[in-house]
């Protein structure tokens, strides 16, 4: 399946994307996203990042920090292939 | 600063809603409304009188240790090593060892922290983020590549930028001043960060930040260029943002297009309060209560901190400034501290006035 990772926010609020094909299951997926959901209570970062993962037509917000080590390669892959969205 | 001290769901009851709970029949109801009302009252006077505090009290109060009371900035300033784990990144530099180092990033966040530690303090008497003498940390190198600078609630982190569109975050004192300045305006008015709330917050840390590099520089209203982030943002013709000019920063850029800002109310963007609509457009919307502060500094002329700047740390700093403020508020409170300050009639309020009005607030 093609997973998309996209950066929004900012000193300057630009919006990059980067997306990749992955052998992930359903579950492995929904379990993934489950374990990479940002704390909703977390206060907001002035000038921080945020990111969401859209797979299909559904975006889902993402805390990287969260990402578990067998996932690290992938989401570092992606966050260095990040582009701008004009 | 003294607004964590109590829980926040009952600082979002309304005071209209307290007083009825108060005179509720349910005892546990009126119990809990009373209870919430008192630390209101509590919080509220306790900020007032520890604003109104001179250092020499704070000090007696215990507030500010020693070293602080002598007006001793603290700062450390650590390297990432293009990682984003804080525990583990190296101290470059301190205050009280006062470090030679080779890092270009980790010497302009001395030179930028130091210039705003300095303008804080000399000008209003303010002793750090919190003035309290609270240990400034920034940290230089954060992770690969990032075009971004932040304030995280606790820290200062700089990226390195992408090398193609954006340079070193820590480039423009005017960029670290505005990240110190967050820190500032969670110790005081907290602003909401959404919506218009959000974008006087921004606005309050471009405000700070171009002040703190006129500083720096000895500029005045008409040496300065009044952008942000023109080091940062690589080309001679860009700039992250321009305070005299709103929406003019950056105009066909290749990577970014046009700058988005407005500089007056009738283009205000109504954005959806999202992570991907910027919160309302806070970064977007700052560029209007950015440009009444340019209008209202360059009608008083000189040196911008001297007038303008202390009628906005007061307002900064004021009380009564709500946390979910709106460009009307700001632009009373402005009115009201410039009267307070200058005279009613002065030419200050003048200013001030032309300033909004040019804004079309």
């Amino acid at each position: 399946m093609k997973i998309k990772l996209i950066r929004t926010g900012g000193f300057i609020p630009i919006t990059k994307a980067a997306e990749t094909e992955v052998n992930l299951s359903e579950k492995e997926l929904a379990s993934l996203l489950v374990i990479i959901q940002p704390d909703p209570a977390a206060p907001r970062i002035k000038d921080g990042n945020y990111y969401e993962l859209t797979v299909g037509a559904n975006s889902t917000p993402v805390d990287l920090e969260k990402v578990p080590d067998e996932y690290k390669d992938l989401f570092s892959k992606l966050k260095s292939d990040l582009r701008i969205i004009k | 600063m003294y607004k964590n001290h109590y829980n926040p769901v009952h600082c979002i009851i309304p005071p209209y809603m307290l007083t009825r709970m108060m005179e509720s029949d349910n005892k546990k109801i009126a119990d809990l409304a009373i209870n919430s009302n008192f630390r209101s009252v509590r919080f509220r006077n306790d900020r007032i009188f520890f604003q109104k505090a001179s250092l020499q009290e704070k000090t007696i109060l215990g507030l500010i240790d020693k070293q602080s009371g002598k007006e001793a900035m603290q700062m450390e300033v650590y390297d990432c090593k293009q990682k984003t784990d804080f525990t583990g990144a190296n101290l470059l530099w301190d205050s009280k060892n006062n470090q030679k180092i080779t890092s270009v990033a980790g010497k302009n966040a001395i030179k930028g922290g130091k210039a705003a530690w300095d303008f804080y303090w000399q000008l209003f008497g303010r002793n750090s983020i919190d003035n309290k003498g609270l240990l400034i940390k920034q940290y230089v190198h954060f992770d690969k590549g990032m075009d971004n600078a932040y304030w995280d609630g606790r820290r200062m982190v700089y990226g390195d930028g992408d090398g193609s569109v954006f340079t070193s975050f820590t480039s423009d004192i005017d960029v670290i001043g505005h990240e110190l300045t967050h820190g500032v305006m969670e110790n005081e008015a907290n602003l909401d960060y959404e919506n218009q709330a959000g974008a006087l917050n921004e606005s309050f840390s471009d405000i700070f930040g171009i002040m703190i590099k006129q500083r720096y520089y000895n500029q005045d209203v008409k040496k300065s260029t009044w952008l942000i982030g023109e080091k940062v943002m690589i080309g001679p013709k860009y700039a992250i943002r321009s305070m005299k000019a709103p929406g003019t920063a950056y105009i066909n850029h290749p990577e970014l297009g046009n700058d988005p800002q407005p500089a007056t109310m009738d283009k205000y963007q109504n954005l959806p309060n999202t992570q991907s609509d910027d919160f309302g457009g806070v970064h977007i919307n700052s560029g209007i209560p950015n440009f009444a502060f340019y209008v209202a500094a360059f009608n008083m002329g000189g040196y911008a901190w001297e007038k303008a700047g202390r009628i906005w740390y007061a307002v900064l700093t004021d009380v009564s400034l709500a946390q979910n403020a709106k460009f009307a508020d700001v632009k009373n409170l402005t009115i009201i501290h410039a009267q307070k300050i200058f005279g009613i009639n002065s030419s200050e309020v003048i200013a001030v006035k032309q300033g909004w009005s040019e804004a079309k607030v």
